[in-house]
């Protein structure tokens, strides 16, 4: 018996690998038995569909996304180019916390598998993958997505099946387009939004006496998601953004941000909001010092903290130069605070898993980190993405999904933070917490005016 | 002999004929094109101006800045758009495409204009925008950029290949000509050294076995008449086969 995961180019080889029934057929009859909680058994899993039976495959055609054995998830992310940091972490966690329920006999007997496409965090080929994940894979619901410029253009795809009943959950931006009409009721977010982020870290900017702040940001819907979320909240306090300086999505650690740099040097800010992925608010970040811009440096959660610090101190002499003004803003707590049960449970099972991207998607080498705040948020989102499936009873069927999703209210998913969602609450978490880089590490940020006033 | 010089006036005619067809036509057609295009460029623009205009009314309403840029990004994808900007009523830059920042002259550049201006900006390149008001510009306004240099470039290109065309048909009437010439001057080259040997020595009786003697056309009716005036000594009578209507 042969478990075949060769990747296959797309049509127009431009992006990751894809699978063909004829791959899934392959994999399929092997994936029974290999391990189920590994994360290959996850991709071959992928074959259970095509392997099952006929009533199983009929329930898929019929668009029902689950068989008597599986429910899969679709997942567009980046795990190739200079932001797979954050698809793999996210999947990692994921991936952690859905093996663990495949081990312990799924949801209502039925695993969950996740159907892997990689988009290289690029829009079109997202788009690409959500009508195959949709139309030919008949998933039963999307799950995970990565990015601002990527989920804002699948939006429209989810409102144009709407009838489809398939919903986008828990996708790792926290834009408004997914959070407010007219597409706001295709999609549900478990993370606290840019807007809240932008509010929390101007808030307490303000406070400290920095007014005068300046953004670096990504020159797309990502970006000007951020923008709009600090100029929101400096109008509240009745300044204006002080600057802005931009870059391509996709830059590189290794290019230069001097001119970025300058330009904000020359509006003289007392902070800077960075709202970019980790390549290039690290190269930011270094040219700022580089420069002499010594000002706080603010990041948002998507930045990837782990990464953007593995940039900055990485055969670095004295890595504090550049890391001492790092202002972190995070939507999930501390990974490191293990009197959080979450977080507890989420390193158990990150040990005893270690979930690793399948190979066939795997292009560039990355090397993972054993917690990440990326892992955490993926982690939660599979624990409460399994509660909302556990509620759609054993017949699961996308016309139940709103129904399950809105029945969960004042839900322990383990944090502080109890989990609500209702037809106008379709953003579960609301904290945002602030975090700064002491020996190495990013640590909760306690006293604003100490360290940065 | 140089019979061929004869024909110097009329090459250099031929010459000078097409060549200033050539001229001429590529002037045209420089005009032409550029005019043509350089306005359908600038329509093209202001039709994407006047759609995303159009596109980004509800969402400007609705605050959505995140999808505006979406929509302007996806625009900045045609080609030969460079960049573009949308400003609010109030002159605020609520999207743009420009990287590293938005250059000096935009931001000191009076927003609610929406005819079109070239613009040179340092280190990009130079451009036409054009606007178009977003409800009636109470919204604010949109803001295309079309590179020039992409314009110029496909307008070269089109000058280019008729240019390279007319080029290409000037060489081949020039060789066409050159042929037809040195067909004509050939015979009479012939004739005009028949009738030098006749005038040497005109009793030769191998003169009389020429092959020009054996043209059915003009140069050999010329030679035969040659040879009978000379035979004659004076020309009573035409020769048979000799006709001065032909």
């Amino acid at each position: 018996m042969q478990c075949s995961l060769e990747p296959e180019a797309s049509p127009d080889g431009k992006w990751g690998p894809l699978v063909t029934r004829k791959s899934v057929m392959r994999s399929g009859l092997a994936a029974l038995l290999v391990a189920p909680f590994t994360a290959s058994a996850l991709v071959a899993g992928r074959g259970q569909e095509s392997g099952g039976s006929e009533a199983e495959s009929s329930d898929r055609a019929e668009g029902r996304g689950a068989t008597d054995e599986e429910i899969v998830l679709g997942v567009s992310a980046a795990f190739s180019g200079p932001s797979r940091g954050l698809g793999t972490e996210l999947y990692r966690g994921a991936m952690a916390y859905f093996n663990h329920v495949n081990e312990n006999g799924g949801i209502e007997g039925r695993r969950v598998s996740l159907r892997l496409y990689d988009d290289g965090y690029q829009p079109d080929p997202c788009v690409q993958n959500t009508m195959r994940l949709m139309l030919e894979d008949k998933v039963f619901s999307l799950f995970g997505y990565v990015g601002t410029p990527t989920v804002t253009r699948v939006l429209p795809i989810l409102k144009k099946f709407q009838d489809e009943k398939i919903f986008l959950f828990f996708p790792f931006t926290g834009a408004q387009p997914q959070r407010e009409p007219p597409y706001g009721e295709f999609a549900f977010n478990l993370r606290a939004s840019y807007n809240q982020e932008t509010a929390g870290l101007v808030d307490n900017l303000v406070q400290i006496g920095r007014r005068r702040i300046a953004v670096f940001y990504q020159i797309d819907a990502y970006g000007r998601s951020g923008w709009a979320g600090v100029r929101a909240a400096l109008d509240k306090h009745g300044e204006r953004l002080a600057g802005e300086a931009t870059y391509s999505r996709g830059e590189k650690f290794t290019g230069s941000m001097r001119k970025q740099v300058e330009i904000l040097q020359g509006v003289a800010p007392d902070a800077v909001i960075c709202i970019g992925a980790y390549a290039a608010c690290a190269a930011f970040a270094r040219d700022a010092v580089d420069l002499g811009l010594d000002v706080p440096i603010a990041n948002l959660s998507f930045v990837g903290s782990e990464n953007l610090l593995k940039l900055l101190t990485e055969g670095q002499d004295d890595a504090e130069r550049y890391t001492r003004q790092l202002i972190n803003s995070q939507v999930v707590p501390s990974y490191e605070d293990t009197s959080i049960p979450a977080v507890q449970e989420y390193r158990e099972l990150m040990a005893r898993y270690d979930p690793q991207v399948p190979a066939d998607l795997v292009q560039e080498e990355y090397a993972p980190f054993p917690h990440s705040f990326g892992s955490l948020e993926g982690f939660l989102n599979a624990k409460l993405m399994g509660e909302i499936l556990r509620r759609l009873g054993p017949n699961p069927d996308r016309a139940g999904l709103e129904e399950a999703i809105f029945s969960i209210e004042d839900f322990d998913l383990g944090i502080s933070e109890r989990v609500s969602f209702g037809p106008d609450r379709r953003q579960g978490l609301q904290s945002v917490y602030h975090t700064v880089v002491e020996e190495g590490r990013f640590v909760p940020l306690d006293d604003w005016g100490a360290r940065f006033g | 002999m140089r019979i061929r010089r004869l024909f110097k006036w009329t090459r250099f005619g031929i010459f000078a004929v097409f060549g200033l067809i050539v001229l001429s036509t590529s002037i045209l057609c420089i005009y032409t094109v550029d005019t043509e295009l350089s306005a359908e460029y600038e329509v093209n623009t202001q039709n994407i101006a006047k759609t995303i205009a159009d596109s980004s009314a509800g969402i400007l309403l609705n605050q959505n800045l995140a999808t505006l840029q979406s929509l302007v990004d996806q625009f900045l994808e045609v080609q030969g758009i460079r960049y573009i900007y949308i400003t609010s009523e109030t002159g605020e830059f609520l999207a743009h495409t420009f990287v590293p920042g938005i250059p000096e002259e935009i931001l000191e550049s009076e927003h609610s204009n929406t005819a079109p201006v070239e613009r040179s900006l340092p280190g990009m390149g130079d451009f036409i925008e054009v606007g178009s008001p977003i409800l009636a510009g109470v919204a604010g306004t949109v803001h295309v950029g079309m590179d020039l240099d992409v314009v110029a470039l496909k307008i070269q290109r089109a000058i280019g290949q008729q240019v390279y065309l007319i080029s290409v048909m000037l060489l081949i009437a020039v060789l066409a000509s050159i042929w037809f010439v040195n067909l004509a001057a050939k015979p009479l080259g012939e004739l005009l050294a028949y009738a030098v040997e006749l005038a040497k020595d005109g009793e030769n009786d191998e003169l009389g076995e020429r092959d020009i003697l054996a043209r059915d056309d003009e140069a050999g009716h010329l030679a035969r008449l040659f040879l009978h005036v000379s035979r004659q000594g004076g020309g009573r009578g035409l020769p048979a086969g000799t006709s001065g209507t032909e």
